[in-house]
Parts: C-alpha cells; structure tokens; sequence
C-alpha cells in the first residue's frame, strides 16, 4: 500500500503533510476548532452543529481534499477506518448536564454520543457511499490501522481514509488523518508512527 | 481460508443460555415489558430489562465469558491465535468520567487468561454485523485460528432518556414494520458468536462475506431512499458470488420507527427480496443496539438449526408503503442461506451473509 497524505491538527495548529497550514491561540482550547475553520476559510454551515470530535476529523478532512481530485471512484472504493480511546467522552458528559443540570435532556447533543458520527458528517460531505468502521483503542498503533486497511483491500476497496481522533478535553487532543492507496509497494508501517511523533513534537 | 460459526452464549430477558432462547423464540415469547418509572418525568417505557443484572455492565460480561469455558477449553480461550471482538455502543457507562470501555479490556483479561487488548467496535446499531465482519477478516488473513465475537449493552438512563428525547420510544411493545407501529421499545443483553477456521464440532454456519456502506445522508435520520443499504447488501452479494435468489431468509433491522421501517422495505424492494420471507426480531428483546447484530445473529443460528422461520413478533398488517414478505406465523423451512442486516445512527448500514454447513 501507499501512503498519499496526512493531516494533523491540535489545540496549537493545523498541518497538512507536515506543513503549518493554520495557527490557534493555544490560550482558548475550546475556540481552536472555530479557528482553524475560520483561517482556512472553509464555507460549511452544518460544521457549526457537530460536536468537537466530529469537527475535528472535518478539518483535517477539508485538508486532504485537494488529494482526492485524482483518485477513482471514491464514492464506491473509499473505506473509512477511525479509532480513538475516549470515544465520544465530551459529548457524554454534556448530554449528561442536560438531564442532570439543566432538567432538559438534549436531542441535539445525545445524536453526537456516537463516535461512529463522525465518519457520518465526513461521508455526508463527500457523498462516500464506502465501508466504515470506528474502533476504539487504548493508544495510537499502526500496526493496527495498517491491518484494517489491508483487510479493507482485500475486501476490494482501494483506498482507506484512516484516522485518529481524539478530543476528550485534556492538553493532548489531536485529530491525525492519513490516506492510504491500495498498490504493491512495500509500505513501511512504521513511518506513520514517525509521523504522528513528529507532529506531537516528541 | 473459511470461517465457521458456533454458539457461544446468549444472555438477555428471555432467558441465560441457547435453549431458553430456542424455546422463547420458538414460543414466541416476549421479553419487553413496561417498566414503571423508567422514562425522564417518569413514563412508564416498554423496555427489554433483564431482572437480574439489568444495567450492570461489567457483571452481564462476566457471566457471559464464564460459560465460554463449557465450549472451548482454556488453553483455547487463552490463545494469542484466538481474536477477542468486542461489539458495544457505550460499555460500562458506570465508569465515566473515567475510561468507559477499561473494565471490557480488563475483564476479558481477567475471564479468559487473554494478554493481548480485545478489538472493539463502537459503530452504533451496524456494531455487531460490523464486528463479525471484521472477525471474518482476521481469520481469513491468517491473523487468527478463531475469534470469540462478544455483542453487549445495557439499559441506562443515559440511553433511555436520549431515545426519549428524540421521540424514538413507543408507548407499547414495538411493532416492527407493522401499519400501528409507534417506536422503539429498548433493550439489554449480551450475546457471543464463536468463529473458527476448522469444522469443529457444534459449527453449523459458515461465515460467507459482508459488507457496509454508509447513506451519505443524515446522521440520525434513515435515508429515504435506502442507497446505503442497498448498496451494502449488494456488496455483500458480490463478495459471496452469489444471486439475491439464493436468500432463504432475511433478518432485517426493523426498530419499529417510521422511517426507519420504511427505509428498508423500500431498500429490500429495490434489491428484489421483497418476496423473500423476512423478520425483525425487536419485539423480543427490544433494541440492544452494541448487542443487536450478534443477539439476532445467534437468533439466526437457531432458526437455522431449527429448519424454522420465526414470526415478526408484533407485526399484523402492512405498515410501509411497499410490501414485504414478513413472517406472521413460525413456519417450518429449510433454511440453508441467511441474510442479516443492520441500520443505525451515523448513516451506518451493514449486512453478512450465513450458509448453513451442510
């Protein structure tokens, strides 16, 4: 398989294949999202009604999309492979406000206290029709992600779209996508661990 | 490589082993009733609750690896060639705002002697379809010898209060695909499929080929068109080569909302398998979500062993605009090759077909 491109984004700033392509005041970790939305420009109005998590992978999705333009028949051959530890904790516990606090249990938070949301609003998007599949997972593996999207080609699909996304509220939320193509070169598996280490700054 | 299906356990309402749920299911037998109290200002919601662990997470999942032992030995259940699948919405709810899902990794270690993390799948209502899809896809790469695929969630406040407030819950046991329906009625439970390369003894299914595909649509409300679905079963049949005609019998999603109902009939209609025989099996236990793809699977199993098509309990007269072949009585029939489907929030639908192993 082929690694195409990757994005990365966190509370301090947005990348595309290791290039700084957006910048957020780290001083205002809830605001990051709107921030990067807003610098890049991006013209989505449903972007403003998801939560956190699903915003997120829209992001460093938006960022891919000038790759996608060359590919075939994403609509059919694309799978989606996430994952993250803390699934959709955040939204968990506003939801939970809304009935515990606010005596007013929320339809629009408790549709969102599925991780699997995301890949939805990224298929939405894109009008993708392909597999999806959300894992949860203790730690970012490669080998793990790399298994998916081998199965995923055997399966007959020819590119996966794979990501780990996590914003549970703490310093170390990131969203980190990477797009793989279905071919016969040899794939280093490792590189993705490198990269995800380059991009956290470890 | 050729992956076999066997029984591993089944623990819901109606009943803790395979054989109170044969003998439920063939009854007929409901496991919803109403529960006094049990909606946000107190309505009296018609769920699916278990008497005994009714929203106890971590000790449905103990009871149901401690039957394993009966079926596979220790040295089998603690394999690193054996795969552990966890198909779940919310795990331990209990938990937060800790890690919901560490007493699934921790029990599954504790239970089966296992060192190595179970997979776990939270894709919504399509979890357990998806998880026996993936499990296939380990065996069949050479990753594992046999996979134990565990499909589990229960009833909360967090889950009943949610549905609620989406006007998702009806106000009667739920009536798939029927003209009165009104809602879901919820459910508990916790089911596992046992999956092996080799045709050991009590395998009666093989495991053909499945598939998903998402409705690119909304990411609560079902398509009104059924694409996903439709494209999912037609990958499904592509993979196993085979013909829609070749179906015996399909257990479908069927909530018993409106729209969801009516998205799969139109979507089984456009796939030309509205004459084949169909059922939900919601009226019996309800909608478990995480559990529901693996609980109806096992549903399946039995009614493959049985050689009998089970009645869709709660459905009287036609409520979609296009018809289908639903079963109004349990009837005898050979059943060799099933079609199972799932339909769930996040746009997800998924579907695998089962042979019986002749």
């Amino acid at each position: 398989m082929k690694l195409i491109a990757h994005s990365y984004l966190n509370r301090k700033a947005a990348f595309l294949n290791g290039v700084k392509v957006a910048h957020a005041d780290s001083e205002q970790p809830n605001d990051f999202l709107k921030t990067y939305y807003r610098e890049l420009t991006i013209d989505y109005p449903k972007f403003h009604k998801m939560d956190a998590l699903s915003k997120s992978a829209f992001i460093s999705d938006y960022l891919l999309e000038p790759f996608y333009a060359d590919l075939v028949d994403l609509e059919n051959k694309l799978q989606l492979v996430f994952a993250n530890n803390d699934s959709s904790k955040q939204t968990d516990l506003k939801y939970i406000e809304s009935y515990e606090i606010n005596n007013n249990p929320s339809p629009s938070l408790f549709v969102y206290t599925l991780p699997n949301i995301l890949t939805g609003e990224i298929s939405i998007k894109h009008k993708w029709y392909g597999e999806n599949c959300f894992f949860i997972q203790p730690a970012f593996d490669a080998q793990f992600f790399a298994d998916q999207a081998m199965f995923s080609f055997l399966r007959g699909n020819d590119y996966c779209l794979c990501g780990w996304v996590e914003m549970n509220g703490s310093e170390n939320e990131e969203c980190f996508l990477f797009l793989l193509e279905k071919s016969a070169d040899t794939f280093e598996i490792e590189q993705l661990t490198t990269l995800l280490k380059s991009y956290r700054n470890e | 490589m050729k992956c076999y299906l066997k029984y591993g356990a089944l623990i819901s309402p109606l009943g803790t082993t395979i054989e109170d749920h044969a003998h439920a299911l063939l009854s007929n037998n409901s496991g919803i009733k109403q529960v006094e109290g049990s909606g946000f200002n107190n309505e009296n919601w018609f769920l699916g609750k278990m008497n005994e662990l009714s929203g106890d997470y971590d000790a449905l999942l103990e009871k149901a690896l401690g039957s394993l032992e009966s079926i596979w030995d220790a040295e089998i259940l603690k394999s690193p060639r054996t795969g552990i699948f966890v198909s779940t919405t919310k795990a331990n709810m209990r938990l937060l705002p800790g890690d919901t899902f560490e007493s699934t990794r921790t029990l599954i270690k504790k239970e089966l002697h296992q060192e190595v993390d179970p997979v776990i799948i939270s894709n919504a209502c399509i979890s357990g379809v998806v998880a026996v899809n993936v499990a296939a896809d380990y065996l069949k790469a050479g990753k594992f010898d046999r996979a134990i695929i565990i499909g589990i969630d229960v009833l909360s406040d967090f889950i009943i209060y949610g549905f609620q407030s989406l006007f998702a819950l009806g106000n009667e046991v739920c009536k798939p695909f029927d003209a009165e329906r009104k809602g879901i009625s919820l459910g508990e439970a916790c089911g596992i499929i046992l999956m092996t390369n080799e045709r050991e003894e009590g395998v009666f299914a093989e495991y053909i080929a499945g598939a998903s595909s998402n409705d690119a649509n909304h990411i609560s409300g079902p398509s009104r068109t059924g694409e996903g679905l439709v494209r999912a079963v037609t990958k499904t049949l592509e993979r196993a080569g085979m013909d829609k005609t070749e179906i015996d019998f399909v257990s479908a999603h069927g909530t018993a909302t409106i729209y969801n109902d009516e998205m799969e009939a139109i979507a089984f209609n456009r796939l030309g398998l509205e004459q084949t025989p169909l059922n939900s099996l919601k009226g019996y236990f309800g909608h478990t979500l995480g559990a529901a793809g693996i609980i109806e699977l096992l549903s399946c199993m039995i009614s493959m062993e049985k050689n009998t098509l089970i009645k869709s309990l709660g459905y009287q007269q036609c409520g979609t605009t296009q018809t289908l072949a639903i079963v109004e009585e349990n009837r005898e029939k050979e059943l060799t090759t099933i079609l199972k489907t799932a339909s769930g929030f996040g746009g997800g639908n998924a579907s695998l077909i089962l042979k019986k192993v002749q």
